[in-house]
């Protein structure tokens, strides 16, 4: 599974050292803010593949907040909620703003791996796709030129056959002469 | 998903050809599934030959703009290879609008034609550049016409709305701001741009002379889906359709080498465009 970069979002820090030790221990890199406030800093200053937040904190930055903060920085951040079941409802309406899942407390942690790897996942799609367009672009431009260059030169090379034909059959001048005037017009 | 027979293959290829003039390749099997299946199921076909026959019968042709959206592939984006507009603005626009002046006093005909606009992508490029560029709008006569043969396409055009993923490509941010609104989650082209343009469905492979002559004609990208025949007898009607000292922008990785002898390729900077001999 790919590793992700995991950024936690939690008020009570016993579910922030639970969360942080064994995402680390799957090997994804993982920071922690212990409010929406920390957390809009460390979002401005880093990317992160998953942002991991609780729906209720207190202070004017909720998860919701954290949850705008995040798309509105990278739209490519997926947010995951965790909340309790009483607010499952916030929940479906965060969703609706853009989170990518919402998980109830107390969490399962096979049911977080799964949403994980299934956000990894798509992320490495993505990716795949995002490469391919890049390289179609490299390949597209490249091909452009070439072929650019090959019409006019075809154009050019077509307007000297032209002129050669003329002088052809142009009958008041020997065959001396015609061979004289195309050697000169096609080296021209 | 419906499975295609080997059997069906040429009939459903012929079939699209002869609605379309997109020629696909019988070895691209899975093009005519993934594209088609859905269509046939929702319209009771067991086969894709029966779809063929539903379609042909039906007199209100549904169907078959149901097959043409489908089929068509219309990947498009704002100012797609930048180049071509460039073009347009330094030098095209510029040399029309002398050229046009030069013979009326009143107000400037200009015609330009996106000949296969998709979802419009295209034409409102080429209208934000001219909007830019003729400050004085008004004196001007400016026709800017996309067609399409896609129902789908010609409705999302003459909408002007796009989603986030479609406004992202291509769209400067100064763009963005100036001529789009925010409409819920999607971008929707503001009336002075809007106002400029006009859409209608047209089949390339049909007679267009009934459109007039153009100045500007940009018929990028669609020629690749047909065969050389086919491109032949298009490219001859735009010329055609194209004023004698008018221009041809045609997609970037195309030729008209053994195509239409009736164009030469002039070279402006980075790109390419055609006028008549
Ligand atoms: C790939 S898009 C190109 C759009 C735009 N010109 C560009 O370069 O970005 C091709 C478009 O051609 C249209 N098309 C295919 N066959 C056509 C036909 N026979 N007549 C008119 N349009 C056709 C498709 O519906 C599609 O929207």
């Amino acid at each position: 599974m790919l590793n992700l970069s995991i950024l936690v979002v939690d008020d009570d820090p016993v579910i922030r050292r639970l969360l942080e030790q064994r995402l680390k221990k799957a090997n994804h890199s993982v920071h922690v803010a212990e409010d929406g406030y920390v957390a809009e800093k460390l979002l401005e200053q880093n990317t992160y593949n998953v942002v991991l937040t609780d729906l209720m904190m207190p202070g004017e930055i909720g998860g919701i907040e954290v949850l705008e903060i995040a798309k509105e920085l990278n739209h490519q951040t997926e947010v995951v909620l965790i909340t309790a079941h009483s607010s499952i409802d916030t929940a479906v309406e965060a969703m609706k703003k853009g989170a990518n899942d919402y998980l109830e407390k107390p969490i399962n942690f096979d049911e977080l791996f799964l949403r994980l790897e299934k956000i990894a996942n798509m992320q490495s799609i993505l990716e795949s796709a995002r490469d391919l367009q890049e390289a179609f672009t490299a390949t597209e431009n490249q091909a452009a030129s070439t072929i650019q260059n090959l019409e006019i030169q075809t154009a050019h090379l077509q307007e000297t056959l032209d002129t050669v034909e003329g002088l052809m059959r142009n009958e008041e001048i020997t065959d001396d002469e015609k061979v004289l005037q195309a050697i000169d017009i096609i080296t021209r | 998903m419906i499975k295609i027979a080997p059997a069906e293959l040429k009939i459903i290829a012929q079939y699209i050809h002869a609605i379309s003039g997109i020629y696909l390749d019988q070895s691209k099997s899975y093009l005519f599934e993934t594209r088609l299946s859905s269509i046939a199921e929702a319209n009771g076909c067991k086969s894709y030959q029966e779809l063929c026959v539903k379609s042909k019968r039906d007199a209100t042709k549904k169907l078959e703009r149901q097959i043409v959206d489908a089929i068509s592939t219309n990947e498009t984006l704002f100012f797609r290879d930048k180049g071509p507009f460039e073009l347009l603005q330094h030098k095209i626009l510029p040399e029309v609008i002398d050229a046009r002046s030069a013979k009326s006093s009143l107000r400037v005909p200009i015609k330009i034609w996106s000949a296969a606009s998709s979802t419009g992508q295209e034409l409102y490029s080429i209208a934000i550049v001219a909007k830019e560029l003729l400050k004085n709008a008004s004196n001007y006569s400016l026709t800017l016409l996309g067609t399409d043969i896609s129902d789908s396409a010609v409705t999302q055009a003459s909408y002007g709305k796009y989603n986030k993923f479609e406004i992202e490509r291509g769209l400067d941010r100064k763009f963005l701001q100036k001529y789009f609104s925010l409409v819920g989650d999607s971008w929707k082209i503001k009336d002075e741009i809007r106002a400029m343009v006009r859409f209608k469905k047209l089949n390339l492979m049909l007679p267009f002379s009934a459109l007039g002559k153009f100045d500007i004609i940009f018929c990028r990208n669609v020629a690749i889906y047909f065969t050389l025949e086919d491109r032949k007898k298009l490219f001859n009607k735009l010329a055609d359709s194209l004023a004698d000292d008018g221009y041809l922008v045609i997609g970037s990785t195309e030729s008209l080498t053994g195509v239409c002898p009736r164009f030469v390729p002039k070279r402006h900077l980075r790109s390419i465009f055609y006028q008549k001999k």
